[in-house]
């Protein structure tokens, strides 16, 4: 329940505080939101599975959120953010698709 | 292999089939007895994790989750402020090369409009500088026209006749005389107070007791105002044979005098040319 309204807190708080961010972090923001969400699907599907654990969500996330911005950062420092940045988005990506089609059967068992 | 391996699931779909007396029913029901478990499903679990009591552990879950919906938004917020961060790079190229294209064509338009300001400010100079020399030749020829005054350096002559021999013809060739030696301006007066400019249409008539100049009477003595060289118009004056010695021997006498600075302020009254018209320039003449 707590976390449920975390997040709400949390949408709501960035939708009406006009915050702008920073310009270090902008390459960086998306990236980390990606890989925060895969955190919080794969915190889902543990619920689902019967699985949960706090400590391992909060380690899990914020270590998928730090290297995430790490790679993308090292990205920069080669020269080849942009295509690093493709590469992380695909991977979250595919492990959010992994994540919600669990959940999804729990929630139609199909 | 299902069927021998899975005796906890038989119970209830054995429970709830309402045929059972063959061998043939465990068969038919066996696929819908997949789909009922007996561990708790995921949707049970979600909602008994949601009516869960609260503990320390869900908050640090709660501020992360809050975390990534603020972050989530604030991005969400921020690429809807800028187009060009969303575009792809297909369109990018499509908005760099309009955007090139227009610039391109921005330059053209200033270097374009840049030589014709150019054009036009010599244009207008150039127009100043005729109207400049145009307004000089037009005084110049209005002192030679003899329709505006005059003044400078020049030579009086007066012709004092007590006779009255001194004719047309005398004062004619003074007047030929001061213009080969270059009189800008000539001035005639009488002794009867009146004044003539000398022009290229001046005639010279012989009159009762004078003589007639453009129409006006004049009588002796006269005065010549000239405005020229005055060494090389006394020496015209006074060359043997010259106007002098004509005057002399029609019986008077003439005096020359020279002067820094003379007045002619008599002007000529033009009239328009009645049968002339100036004829079209023509390049090749």
């Amino acid at each position: 329940m707590i976390p449920a309204i975390g997040l709400l807190l949390g949408i709501l708080a960035g939708l009406l505080f006009d915050v702008d961010v920073p310009l270090a972090l902008q390459p960086y923001l998306p990236i980390a939101v990606v890989a925060a969400l895969d955190a919080v699907f794969g915190g889902l599907r543990a619920v689902m599975d019967g699985v949960f654990n706090d400590k391992v969500f909060v380690v899990s996330f914020v270590a998928n959120v730090i290297i995430a911005a790490f790679i993308v950062f090292l990205g920069d420092q080669l020269g080849v953010g942009s295509q690093l940045s493709t590469a992380v988005v695909v991977v979250f990506g595919i492990r959010i698709f992994t994540n919600v089609a669990t959940i999804r059967r729990h929630v139609f068992r199909a | 292999m299902p069927e021998s391996t899975s005796p906890a699931t038989v119970g209830p779909g054995a429970a709830s089939g309402p045929s059972g007396p063959n061998k043939a029913a465990p068969a038919v029901e066996e696929p819908r007895r997949r789909f009922v478990p007996t561990a708790p499903t995921g949707m049970h679990r979600l909602g008994k994790a949601l009516r869960a009591r609260p503990d320390v552990g869900q908050v640090g879950v709660a501020a992360l989750v809050g975390l990534l919906g603020f972050a989530a938004a604030v991005q969400v917020r921020a690429d809807d402020d800028d187009l060009l961060n969303r575009a792809r790079r297909g369109d990018l190229f499509l908005i760099l090369d309009g955007l090139t294209a227009r610039g391109d064509q921005l330059e053209e338009q200033i270097a374009q409009l840049e030589n014709d300001r150019r054009e036009l400010l010599s244009g207008a100079d150039s127009e100043a500088a005729a109207l400049e020399q145009t307004a000089e030749l037009a005084q110049q020829l209005a002192v030679l026209a003899g329709t505006v005054g005059a003044t400078g350096p020049g030579v009086t002559v007066t012709i004092v006749d007590p006779d009255g021999q001194v004719g047309a013809r005398t004062m004619y060739s003074a007047v030929q005389e001061l213009r080969s030696a270059g009189a800008e301006a000539i001035e005639l007066s009488g002794g009867d107070g009146e004044q003539v400019r000398v022009v290229a249409t001046t005639y010279f008539v012989d009159d009762d007791q004078g003589i007639a100049v453009d129409g006006v009477h004049l009588e002796p003595p006269y005065r010549f105002t000239v405005i020229g060289e005055p060494e090389t118009l006394a020496e015209a004056m006074e060359f043997p044979q010259g106007v002098v010695d004509a005057v002399t021997g029609d019986g008077g006498t003439a005096t020359v005098a020279q002067h820094d600075e003379l007045v002619v302020d008599v002007v000529h009254q033009v009239t328009p040319p009645q049968y002339a018209s100036p004829a079209p320039d023509d390049d090749s003449g």
